[in-house]
C-alpha cells in the first residue's frame, strides 16, 4: 500500500518549515506529538476511535492516528461550539460518548464481540451500515441518529487528516507560504521547493 | 490617532504593544453614544467608517475579538476555523445548512477575514425579479439607487478588476488593474470557456494587484479564507474599522449583545451586552443591527418585550423569514497533468454568461460560475461531510488531489418563508435561545443547480478533464429581514429602516429581498454606505 500512497515520495514539507511565519510553524508541529492526556476520551473511548478511524482515513500509522484521536479529543473539550447540529441530534460530547458506547453494543449484537475485537472486515460494514443509517435496530438510535454519530466521527478524523504535515508531503499540497507566497502559479510551472512528480502512475 | 497614519492596522486600533486595551474600563461614550452598530463584518465596517468620519459618536458591539493578522493568522486551514461563528445553530429541513466557516464570521471583520474577496454588483434584474420573472419580489430600491454606492466602495478599497466586463449595467473599468498572473485551475477554466464560446473574464477582486493606502499587492498565498496574512486582501478588520477608529469610533470586541431595549415610547434605547460574563448596556439614539442573517433575527425575536410580544420590528412577522442562500455546488474534473488548486488567490476566473433568466432554459433566474481553488482540509470534508466518500475512494482521490480543476456554482436561490429562522428550547452559554435554522431547496433552485452543474462539467471537459464528482455545496446567507416598501410584508424599508421602530436599523444581507445570483459582499457594502448616507443626510436636515 505505501508506495501506491503517494506520488511524490521524495517530497516533505516540513523541510520549507524555516520558510513558514512562526505561528504556522508552532501549529503544525504540534501535530507531530507528544501529546497531552486525553481531556475528554476515557483510554477504551480513544482506543476506538483510533480503531474507527483506520478505516475512515484508509491508514493505520499510530502517529497520525495518534493526532486524530488528539484533535478529536481537543474539539470535545473545547468551548466552541459546533457550527450546526440538527434539531433531535444530542449535543456532541454526548453523541460520541454514548455512541461510542452504542458501536460496542451493536458490535457485540451482530457478532458477538466489542468493535475491536471483530475482524476488519466486519469493522468496515458495521461502519458502512452505520454511515447509511442501516445498522441493526436498537433502541438507542432513537436518541443517537447513526448518520448524525457517523458523521461526526468521520468529519473530525478526516479533519485533522487531511492537516497532519505527513500527509501533505503525500499528496504534493505545498501548504504554508508566508511570507514568501507562490509565485509560478501557472500552468505547468511549481515553485522550485514544491512537491515533484517522480512517479508518474 | 492621526487618520493621515497609514500603519491604520496596527495603530488605530485596539492592539497596543501585544496586549489588549482594557476598553470596557475606558468606554469612551458610556454615556450615550449617537449610533451603536451591533456586529463590525461587511456592513458594520462600513456604517462605522461612514458615520464616524460624517462626526457621529459610533460605538461598534462584536461579539468576537479584535484579531491581529499577523500574530492570530495562520496558513492553516484546521486552526483558522476559529475565524468563523463556531456557536451552535441547530438546523433543519430538506437541505439543512452547513454553518460555520461556510457562510459567517466572528471577529472584528466579520465574514471580510474570510471571504474569498470575490466582488461582484448585482445586475439591474437583480432588484425586480417579480416584474421581469413573475418569482420572488421586487425590492424597493433599483440598481440606479446602489449604482454610486458600488462605485464608491470600489474606489474606497481598491477592487481589481478587467478593463471590461460584459455583463451586466456596469462594465467596467475597475479601478485598479486585474490580478495577473492567474493560476492553472483559472486558465484551465478560461480556455475551457473559450472554446465552447462562453465569454469569461479575470474575477473582480477586493484584493490588490498592486499597492494601495500602504498595503501589498497579493503574493497568492491562497489562503484568502483562512485570513490574509500580508493584508493584500480587503477586509473591514484592515480598512474600515481602523479608520473609523481613527475618527472617533470605538469598538467593543469580545462583546456579545444579548438584548435591544425599547423605552416606554416604543423608541429603542440601546443594547445590553455582555463581557466576560458581565453585563453592560450601551445608551444609544440610533441602533443599527448589522449582525447578519441569523444573528439579526434571533436578537429581534429574543428582544420581544411587552410593547412588542412578538419580537422588534415584526409586525409583519416577516423577521427570520425567506433566509436564502447561494446553492454553491462544488464541480471537480480530473485531469493528466497537475493543477494544484491550492496556489493562488482562489477564484481568479468567472463568467456569468448564464446570470439573467434565459427563456429557453426550464427555470427563471441564473448563476455565476467561479473558477475555484481548494485546499486538503476543505475538500476532504466536504467529501466526507457533503458527498458521504469516505475510506479507500477519499484516499484515492485525496492521492490525487493535484489533479483536479475545480468550478463552483453561485446559483440564485429564491425566497420562500418556510426558509427560517426561529428561537429553539435549547439556550447558550448567554442564556439566550438556540436559533433553529430551516432550509429546503424548491424546485426552481434545484432545476438552476442541475444545469450550472452540466455547464461547469462542460468547460472543464472541453479541456480534457473527466468528471470526477460533484459536492452539494452552499455559500452565503442572504435576507430574513427583508426590506420593502409595505410594512405588512417586510421589515425594513429601502434605507434599512425598520418599519415599526424609527431608531431602529437593520443593515447586512438580511435584507435582501432576493439573492443574486453572484457573491453579495459588494452589494452588502453599497447597501451600508447608502443607508449610512441616508442617516447623515436625515440629521443634516433636522439640524
Amino acid at each position: 500500500m505505501q508506495e501506491k500512497r503517494t506520488r511524490y515520495p521524495s517530497y516533505d514539507v516540513l523541510r520549507e518549515q524555516e520558510h513558514w511565519d512562526e505561528h504556522t510553524r508552532e501549529i503544525v508541529l504540534k501535530r507531530l506529538g507528544p501529546f497531552d492526556q486525553h481531556k475528554f476520551l476515557e483510554d477504551h473511548e480513544a482506543a476506538l476511535v483510533f480503531g474507527i478511524a483506520r478505516h475512515i482515513v484508509y491508514d493505520h500509522r499510530k502517529e497520525i492516528l495518534d493526532y486524530v484521536v488528539h484533535h478529536l479529543d481537543q474539539s470535545l473539550s473545547s468551548a466552541a461550539g459546533e457550527d450546526q447540529r440538527k434539531v433531535d441530534t444530542p449535543e456532541q460530547r454526548s453523541l460520541v460518548r454514548d455512541g461510542l458506547r452504542a458501536i460496542d453494543k451493536l458490535s457485540q449484537k451482530q457478532y458477538g464481540a466489542p468493535f475491536l475485537e471483530i475482524d476488519e472486515k466486519e469493522q468496515y460494514t458495521l461502519l458502512q451500515e452505520l454511515d447509511q443509517g442501516k445498522a441493526l435496530p436498537m433502541r438507542t438510535w432513537q436518541r443517537i441518529p447513526q448518520q448524525e454519530l457517523f458523521k461526526k466521527l468521520a468529519t473530525e478524523i478526516i479533519s485533522a487528516y487531511y492537516s497532519h504535515p505527513v500527509v501533505w508531503s503525500e499528496i504534493g499540497y505545498g501548504g504554508p507560504a508566508y511570507p514568501r507566497g507562490y509565485v509560478r502559479i501557472e500552468q505547468g510551472l511549481t515553485d522550485p521547493w514544491e512537491a515533484k512528480r517522480d512517479v508518474n502512475k | 490617532m492621526s487618520t493621515n497614519n497609514h500603519d491604520y492596522v496596527t495603530h488605530n486600533c485596539d492592539h497596543y504593544e501585544d496586549h489588549r486595551y482594557n476598553h470596557l474600563k475606558n468606554r469612551k461614550y458610556e454615556d450615550e453614544a449617537d449610533i451603536c452598530v451591533v456586529g463590525a463584518g461587511a456592513a458594520g465596517g462600513v456604517l462605522a467608517y461612514e458615520l464616524s468620519k460624517a462626526g457621529f459618536k459610533v460605538v461598534v458591539i462584536e461579539a468576537g475579538p479584535f484579531w491581529n493578522p499577523q500574530t492570530d493568522f495562520a496558513s492553516d486551514e484546521l486552526s483558522m476555523q476559529s475565524l468563523a461563528w463556531n456557536d451552535t445553530r441547530l438546523v433543519a429541513g430538506n437541505n439543512p445548512l452547513a454553518m460555520g466557516h461556510n457562510n459567517s464570521g466572528r471577529g472584528v471583520g466579520g465574514g471580510t477575514v474570510h471571504f474569498t474577496g470575490v466582488f461582484y454588483r448585482f445586475h439591474e434584474s437583480d432588484f425586480k425579479v417579480k416584474t421581469l420573472d413573475g418569482v420572488a419580489d421586487d425590492w424597493p430600491i433599483t440598481y440606479e439607487d446602489l449604482a454610486p454606492y458600488y462605485e464608491k466602495i470600489e474606489k474606497d478599497i481598491a477592487v481589481s478588476g478587467p478593463k471590461h466586463f460584459p455583463w451586466g449595467p456596469f462594465q467596467g473599468p475597475y479601478p485598479y488593474p486585474e490580478r495577473e498572473p492567474i493560476s492553472a485551475n483559472a486558465e484551465i477554466f478560461r480556455r475551457g470557456c473559450e472554446k465552447l464560446g462562453i465569454p469569461s473574464v479575470v474575477a473582480p477582486l477586493a484584493i490588490l494587484s498592486a499597492p494601495f493606502d500602504g498595503r501589498p499587492p497579493c503574493i497568492n498565498r491562497g489562503f484568502c479564507n483562512q485570513g490574509c496574512l500580508p493584508n493584500a486582501k480587503f477586509s473591514t478588520l484592515i480598512h474600515h474599522i481602523p479608520k473609523a477608529i481613527g475618527y472617533g469610533a470605538e469598538v467593543l470586541s469580545d462583546c456579545m449583545v444579548t438584548q435591544v431595549q425599547v423605552d416606554k415610547f416604543g423608541h429603542v434605547s440601546g443594547v445590553t451586552f455582555v463581557h466576560d460574563s458581565k453585563e453592560h448596556f450601551q445608551k444609544a439614539k440610533i441602533v443599527i443591527l448589522a449582525n447578519y442573517c441569523i444573528e439579526t433575527p434571533r436578537l429581534l425575536l429574543h428582544s420581544a418585550c411587552p410593547q412588542f410580544p412578538d419580537g422588534l420590528a415584526n409586525s409583519s412577522g416577516m423577521v427570520g423569514k425567506a433566509l436564502m442562500t447561494h446553492s454553491g455546488h462544488d464541480v471537480y474534473c480530473r485531469f493528466r497533468d497537475e493543477v494544484r488548486l491550492y496556489k493562488g488567490t482562489p477564484v481568479l476566473a468567472a463568467t456569468q454568461e448564464f446570470y439573467e433568466t434565459d427563456p429557453s432554459r426550464d427555470f427563471v433566474r441564473g448563476y455565476t460560475l467561479n473558477a475555484h481553488g481548494s485546499r486538503p482540509l476543505g475538500l476532504s470534508k466536504n467529501l466526507v461531510a457533503k458527498s458521504g466518500i469516505w475510506g479507500k475512494k477519499l484516499h484515492d482521490i485525496m492521492r490525487d488531489f493535484n489533479f483536479f480543476a475545480q468550478i463552483t456554482l453561485v446559483g440564485e436561490v429564491l425566497p420562500n418563508n418556510q426558509n427560517s429562522v426561529i428561537l429553539s428550547n435549547e439556550k447558550d452559554e448567554y442564556g439566550m435561545p438556540r436559533p433553529i435554522v430551516t432550509f429546503s431547496y424548491n424546485e426552481n433552485d434545484n432545476k438552476l443547480i442541475a444545469h450550472g452543474v452540466e455547464k461547469a462539467q462542460e468547460i472543464l471537459m472541453a479541456m480534457g478533464g473527466e468528471p470526477a464528482f460533484v459536492i452539494p455545496d452552499t455559500g452565503h446567507l442572504m435576507g430574513s429581514c427583508r426590506m420593502g416598501n409595505d410594512p405588512a410584508t417586510s421589515v425594513v424599508d429601502g434605507y434599512c429602516r425598520s418599519h415599526d421602530i424609527s431608531n431602529l436599523y437593520i443593515c447586512s444581507a438580511s435584507v435582501f429581498v432576493t439573492s443574486g445570483g453572484c457573491n453579495p459582499t459588494e452589494t452588502v457594502m453599497a447597501i451600508a454606505a447608502r443607508t449610512a448616507d441616508y442617516i447623515i443626510n436625515e440629521h443634516t436636515k433636522r439640524s
